[in-house]
């Protein structure tokens, strides 16, 4: 006991010493634009992603109108932005807004608010650092990133128009062949350029995780939290660069005239479209469990702390996440079934991708097994982290189908994988991104957000994005294949008009149901009671220390003596009358505490 | 079992006619899944329930951290039985309808009343070549048209798909078939119609602003009636044959793409 506090003392020192107190700046300009606490920067990404939230989900509902009503008017947007086709949405504006969406989402809604956002804020406080490792490429990467929203906004202003090639850009259609203009140049600049700011912020990440982790915190010790970003990280860091080459090389045929993807007798190019897929997905399919790992982890974590119990076979969850990292590199092959692969190496990855969901799989049952017999508070986070684990349910079994080689005959560029992916990528990324924020909204901001209000957000939410993906799912299991600007052209599809118009319905309510979310977000922000130092009496490090937190976030560096979900542990009860004890809280003695302690918090 | 598939449920919801003698396999893959899919969700939605609603804070949680041994073991076990049982029977029925049918050009080339159709794409539509009576393609004799196949009933019908421009995709849901028309490249699929009717073709690959509208039609007539319109179609092609009009001539000859990459 005495030498491991000596061991403790000796890491406290040198941690210090590593990461000594700065003064926090005065101007302006230091203070909110060229920030380098963590915390800013974060609240930098937060703001940007939710904007262009907003901007995606707008198109989203033009797109969702031209389902519903083919070529008829868009109200307000149309008359603004359409107006030369008297405010309908014509064939090539309706590839650009279907484009548009599926960028801005990834790239720029999801991507700064789970991994910039919730990265930033969460891996210094969550760890027991005074910072990122390396806080002056943390000012830079959300710089350059805020370069490429620039370009994301240049591309909409390109003389023929934004982007239009399709979220997954494939040549020729995305070289000058098929999407001449500045608008789709633009736009791949602008994926390249987000990419350097990922791999900067990718590298911070890592690095801060193996090297400012407080003296105790091992690696079993961090919140699931913790492990998701750190595998997103690691996953950005490994794979961003092969869609930095993708992009590039397409970059040059598109501006230098070489024909790296050009194939075929229009072209007489000598390159190979194909390869751009290769590329692509050797980052795509990564890309989908960079977006999903962080979500795993805050909700593996909420549903332990609201259950008020221990997370179901901890270690379970982060090996699983980690076999999950691994093999996500190697089952990209499952989305270019029909490119004339061969078949061996079809049926390779057929096999590799449902290995994948072993652990996937292992994870899911034990949330399962976490909120069983515990003790649930349905606070509006918990809500949401619930919500995840509905949608991603969903989300997850329909993958079976697309993973296997002969379904995806029937099943592959159909509806069917637009709900699929949305289910995983965009209601399960953005739940958990609701999810955290309600949680750590108090310490980030100081002040609590409504619950009646969240609660209402959250069963809009839930519903409609369960109505709006599963009705994609059974359009595409009817038939109905992706991108149509008038799916009712095919006479198979035409018993279809009903369910897209009440998918469509179903979309713009939970559009409007938003309100409910920006109207708290904003009230709380400036009217919100102030928050306590720990409103949900969970024993991470981030409730330890004041809420909103100081520049250098802790007055003395803690030392970590147990896991993150230390809940309802009888031992705890019995000597501290609550149920739940901070991960570097020193467990008085028995001796110490007096009989008369209460018997439950 | 395909009787009670092929109903379109409430809202048009189901799926399209099977129209092609291997179509069952997948529409069967599809429908099991499914089944598995929804038991496994329902199971899901009441163990949810049962800890929202049973497990609620009047409820004392218990101090488990799920590490022991028989603990995490039964974790295991469970997400082995749902691999081995659901992924496993996708797996197996997927392998054997891969490698034995839609795969398996080798068997469909070496039917005797195989028809061969080459596929052009571009945007936005759908050029068809067929060999004509010389069996050779790209000749005087060769049948062309445009959006239009024809295909003769219970006879596999193999196509060569290729792309002049950009990417398409070839894809007959009716058929449950569909392969990427990639330009500089000759993809094959094949299929066995089974019906006569008329079944959409869908381009499924983005390819511009009126991807929409590149359309076309399979048209399945009994063999007679096939045999009759290709030899009138060809009687037809051979009286227009310009041999100087380079650019009809974008056939290929077949027997050098039938290999895998």
């Amino acid at each position: 006991m005495i030498a491991e506090e000596h061991l403790d003392r000796e890491a406290l020192e040198l941690a210090e010493a590593l990461q000594p107190i700065h003064h926090p700046p005065h101007s302006f300009f230091r203070k909110y634009l060229w920030s380098l606490d963590h915390k800013v920067i974060a609240k930098q990404y937060l703001w940007s992603g939710l904007i262009f939230l907003l901007v995606g989900g707008t198109l989203a509902m033009v797109i969702r109108w031209q389902w519903a009503f083919p070529g008829r008017a868009v109200p307000v947007l149309g008359p603004v932005f359409f107006r030369d086709s008297g405010g309908a949405v014509g064939p090539a504006q309706y590839m650009q807004v279907f484009t548009m969406h599926g960028l801005i989402m990834i790239f720029f809604a999801i991507t700064p608010i789970l991994i910039g956002a919730f990265g930033n804020y969460c891996i210094p406080l969550l760890i027991g650092a005074r910072d990122m490792a390396f806080p002056w490429l943390n000012a830079l990467s959300y710089w350059v990133f805020a370069l490429s929203l620039c370009l994301v906004i240049g591309s909409f202003l390109g003389e023929l128009g934004a982007a239009g090639a399709g979220w997954t850009t494939y040549p020729p259609l995305s070289t000058n062949v098929g999407t001449p203009g500045s608008g789709q140049t633009l736009m791949v600049a602008a994926v390249f350029v987000t990419g350097v700011s990922s791999i900067m912020g990718g590298i911070n990440y890592v690095t801060t995780v193996i090297r400012l982790r407080a003296p105790g915190m091992t690696y079993f010790r961090m919140p699931l939290t913790v492990w998701g970003l750190f595998l997103t990280a690691v996953l950005n860091v490994l794979f961003v660069p092969v869609l930095g080459s993708a992009a590039l090389l397409l970059l040059l045929d598109r501006t230098l005239g070489t024909q790296f993807y050009l194939a075929g007798a229009a072209t007489q190019g000598g390159g190979d479209p194909i390869l751009f897929q290769h590329l692509f997905w050797i980052f795509g399919h990564p890309e989908v469990y960079i977006l999903i790992l962080p979500a795993w982890g805050i909700v593996g974590d909420l549903l332990a702390y609201f259950s008020r119990k221990p997370a179901n076979w901890y270690r379970g969850s982060v090996l699983s996440m980690v076999a999950v990292t691994v093999l996500s590199a190697v089952v990209y092959g499952h989305h270019m079934f029909m490119t004339g692969i061969n078949p061996l190496l079809g049926q390779g990855f057929m096999v590799l991708t449902l290995i994948i969901s072993i652990p996937a799989e292992l994870l899911f049952l034990n949330w399962l097994r976490t909120i069983w017999k515990g003790s649930m508070r349905l606070t509006t986070p918990m809500l949401f982290a619930l919500g995840m684990v509905f949608v991603f349910g969903l989300g997850g079994l329909t993958g079976l189908y697309l993973g296997a080689v002969a379904p995806d005959f029937y099943l592959h560029d159909t509806m069917f994988v637009v709900g699929h992916f949305h289910f995983t990528m965009a209601a399960a990324s953005f739940l958990a991104s609701f999810a955290g924020l309600y949680f750590w909204f108090p310490k980030m901001f100081g002040r609590s957000m409504s619950e009646p209000l969240g609660k209402t957000h959250f069963w809009v939410t839930v519903v409609g994005i369960t109505l709006v993906f599963g009705g994609q799912l059974l359009a595409g299991y009817s038939g109905q294949h992706r991108r149509l600007y008038d799916p009712f052209v095919y006479q198979y599809l035409q018993p279809l008009r009903a369910l897209n118009r009440y998918t469509s319905y179903a979309a713009f309510i939970l559009f409007l149901g938003q309100l409910a979310f920006i109207w708290n977000f904003f009230h709380s922000l400036v009217r919100g009671p102030k928050a306590e130092a720990n409103p949900w009496q969970v024993g991470t490090l981030e409730w330890s220390i004041p809420s909103p937190p100081p520049m250098h976030n802790f007055d003395h560096l803690p030392v970590v003596r147990r896991g993150p979900h230390e809940l309802s542990s009888p031992e705890v009860r019995a000597r501290l009358g609550r149920d739940w004890i901070g991960q570097a809280e020193v467990l008085p003695d028995a001796h110490d505490v007096p009989k008369t302690a209460p018997a439950r918090g | 079992m395909n009787a009670f598939l092929l109903a379109a449920g409430p809202l048009g919801v189901g799926l399209p006619l099977d129209a092609s003698k291997e179509g069952w396999r997948i529409d069967e893959m599809i429908n099991v899944t499914s089944l598995f899919v929804l038991l496994i969700f329902a199971i899901m939605i009441v163990w949810m329930a049962w800890s929202i609603f049973g497990h609620g804070p009047k409820h004392e949680a218990v101090h488990d951290h799920g590490e022991r041994r028989s603990s995490w073991l039964w974790t295991v076990a469970v997400a082995g039985l749902i691999f081995v049982v659901v992924d496993g029977d996708l797996l197996v029925r997927t392998l054997v309808a891969v490698n034995r049918i839609y795969w398996n050009f080798d068997w469909a080339e070496q039917q005797p009343n195989a028809v061969r159709v080459e596929i052009n794409a571009h945007q936005w539509a759908w050029a068809v070549r067929y060999a004509g009576p010389d069996g050779v393609f790209n000749t005087a004799d060769d049948v062309v048209t445009l959006n239009e196949v024809v295909l003769p009933k219970d006879a596999p019908a193999l196509f060569q798909v290729a792309s002049t421009d950009v990417l398409h995709s070839f894809n007959v849901p009716n058929m449950r078939m569909k392969v990427d028309a990639v330009p500089g490249t000759i993809n094959r699929m094949w299929f066995t119609p089974a019906l006569v009717g008329d079944y959409e073709i869908g381009c499924a690959q983005h390819c511009g602003a009126n991807h929409y509208k590149m359309q076309g039609m399979v048209h399945v007539v009994e063999p007679a009636e096939f045999r009759q319109w290709l030899a009138a179609a060809s009687a037809n092609s051979r009286q227009g044959f310009d041999p100087q009009d380079g650019a009809a001539h974008w056939g290929w000859d077949w027997a050098e793409h039938t290999r895998a990459r």
